[in-house]
């Protein structure tokens, strides 16, 4: 009922275009997370769909409704912001109820809504405080509970977590995607965090430069990244890139760099045959280095420890290849010595091949 | 380092009992004044040790004409300040917020005026009111002048402080269904109040203590207290038990009008608004 479309949407800044011709479409009911880094114009897609941006061409469809020419107020849509914006001078309770209490509802259709939402996010002890007497969290869950409390259509959040310490972050992720579930309501979400766009998102939208990069499900953009950046801005700790060259051995597609030689499976093969150009870009996630002798068709590097990170369940390693840094995860079980050299096996399935000059993957 | 912060203290404290003094030597000059008898004002060997009497505050209540003289300081100071208020607070929004041709030079210019002195305006002003508008002998004159005088400086506060609103907030409004006048006067307003309280403060004390132009717009009917003041001083007597007595009492309503008013001036009023 309140798909989103956003149709060759154009944001300019005097000469400069922050988004270039960005199509969109959120179905109804869909949580979608805008992603991307400082500056790839996710916040600024985002306040065009409140209204608090003007579109410098194009068109926003609310629900099959032109919208760009609407006030915030007029769009069905409610809004946390970043900074929680609450009104310094109102309770707790007051802040929830004040678009209500705009609308003039009466008082007790606000109470009763107020209370409920209170509830739900269990800031009822709270409703009598001003902002300054909450901590961050408590904030937050308020300025949650301002847009819950409308009943729109409509929810955005523009990066609500990214003030919270991390340990507030993940419980408040966790509440989101708990309070999704409850609400059949279209989200869209905008931050830089991947972790929280792979964890909330039904449709996650990556962002780079003011164009969409790709969009899709968690798994699709892990797995079938469509280029070089995709990949790099997924994952965490990121994918390593290599320059490599393609070339044929004993019939079997090999591609080899500085350092490393490496089969590829056949149905790859298939896809870049016709391919004249042989320079790639190769893509090796740091899950991929298995520490444990090749089977099969994997192949054998032989990587030196260079420094090594405990981070809990894993170990992250830097090492080095081909006078490259690359990042290797392992279980933290290994017991690791800097200087040491491991062997590492990789399954070329897990191989990706971007093109050196357009990045994109092949 | 305990020793350095203790002459420190000291000297500290040295400094703000001077600067004491300073200011509230001339209240206790006049406090003492208006205690005495006309023997004991010009007499040099009682400037402390005196007989303390209550006659010149008695004979300044029982003068008639001071209620009326009072009344329309009242009038003049509390219409001016709010009216001061308004326009200043509504003029000051539009520089920070809207953008428009000439946005600096208004805001610069706003501040300039401030730098004419009132005595300058003296002649202009009287010439004016009193010829081509009729306004002179009148209290909406003087509380048009006073008007004009304060607005440029609390155009200059109040931008300071709604500079300090975070857009956030007016963003926040707008999303939950406020109109432009919604936002600001329910949100942008109550959020700057120190401001306005300390305009007002402001606003409010010049236009109660201001003499020049409240002598040559007021007549016998409309004078102003600091105006009604200066005729005891008379070409056969200078009564000053009587000045002294008046001074004492009209210092009473701006003293009440700054506690109430700086009640508002609570700092960090923002605290909590965005971020944490």
């Amino acid at each position: 009922m309140s798909e989103i479309i956003l149709e060759n949407v154009v944001k300019r800044y005097g000469n400069v275009a922050v988004i270039d011709g960005l199509n969109l479409t959120m179905e109804d009911n869909e949580f979608t997370v805008l992603v991307g880094p400082s500056g790839c114009g996710k916040s600024t897609t985002l306040r065009m769909i409140a209204g608090l941006e003007t579109v410098t061409s194009g068109e926003i469809y609310i629900g099959g409704k032109p919208v760009s020419h609407l006030e915030p107020k007029d769009r069905d849509i409610a809004m946390v912001f970043q900074d929680y914006a609450l009104y310094p001078h109102m309770n707790v309770a007051k802040n929830m109820s004040f678009a209500l209490r705009l609308a003039r509802q009466s008082k007790t259709e606000i109470d009763k809504r107020v209370k409920k939402v209170a509830e739900m996010l269990g800031i009822e002890p709270l409703l009598a405080r001003k902002p300054a007497q909450l901590s961050g969290g408590q904030r937050q869950r308020v300025a949650m509970g301002r847009a819950l409390v409308r009943d729109s259509g409509t929810f955005l959040f523009d990066e609500p977590l990214s003030n919270l310490d991390a340990k507030l972050r993940a419980q408040m992720r966790a509440e989101l995607a708990l309070m999704r579930q409850r609400l059949e309501k279209n989200m869209v979400y905008v931050t830089h965090d991947q972790v929280e766009a792979m964890t909330l998102g039904d449709r996650i939208v990556v962002m780079h430069q003011g164009i969409i990069q790709q969009q899709g499900t968690a798994e699709e953009l892990y797995k079938k990244p469509v280029n070089k950046f995709v990949a790099g801005f997924l994952g965490s700790p990121p994918m390593n890139f290599f320059d490599g060259i393609l070339g044929e051995s004993e019939g079997q597609l090999m591609v080899s760099g500085d350092g490393f030689t490496l089969p590829l499976p056949d149905e790859v093969k298939a896809r870049i045959q016709a391919r004249s150009e042989k320079a790639v870009t190769v893509g090796i996630r740091p899950s991929a280095f298995l520490l444990s002798p090749a089977s099969g068709r994997q192949v054998q590097l032989e990587l030196p420890i260079i420094l090594s990170e405990y981070i809990g369940s894993q170990s992250v390693i830097v090492s080095n290849l081909g006078g490259q840094q690359i990042l290797i995860e392992v279980g933290s079980d290994t017991p690791l010595t800097a200087n040491e050299v491991l062997s590492f096996a990789i399954d070329p399935e897990s191989i990706y091949l971007f093109d050196a000059e357009a990045e994109v993957a092949l | 380092m305990k020793e350095y912060s203790k002459t420190n203290t000291a000297v500290f404290y040295l400094i703000l009992i001077c600067l004491s003094l300073m200011s509230l030597g001339p209240i206790v000059l006049m406090l003492l004044t208006s205690l005495k008898l006309k023997v004991d004002i010009f007499n040099e060997v009682s400037t402390f040790i005196f007989m303390p009497t209550l006659k010149n505050y008695s004979s300044v209540l029982h003068d008639p004409s001071l209620m009326r003289y009072l009344g329309n300081s009242l009038y003049v100071g509390l219409i001016s300040t709010l009216l001061t208020l308004v326009m200043g607070c509504m003029a000051a929004y539009a520089i920070v917020r809207f953008r428009f041709m000439g946005r600096d030079a208004v805001s610069l210019t706003t501040l300039l005026m401030r730098m004419i002195p009132p005595a300058v305006l003296t002649v202009p002003v009287f010439a004016i009111w009193t010829f081509q508008y009729q306004l002179g002998n009148n209290l909406h004159g003087l509380i048009l002048v006073y008007v004009a005088i304060n607005l440029p400086f609390v155009i200059w506060i109040l931008q300071s402080f709604i500079e300090q609103v975070p857009i956030q907030l007016e963003e926040a409004a707008r999303v939950d269904g406020a109109n432009p006048f919604q936002v600001f006067f329910l949100v942008v307003l109550p959020v700057i109040k120190p401001g306005l309280a300390a305009a007002a403060i402001f606003t409010f004390r010049i236009a109660w203590n201001e003499f020049i132009l409240a002598l040559v717009l007021t007549n016998r009917a409309t004078r102003t207290t600091p105006v009604h003041i200066s005729l005891f001083l008379t070409e056969h007597n200078i009564d000053w038990g009587q000045i002294m007595a008046m001074g004492m009492l009209i210092a009473i309503p701006p003293i009440i009008f700054t506690f109430v008013a700086s009640k508002q001036i609570i700092t960090g009023m923002t605290a909590g608004a965005v971020k944490g």
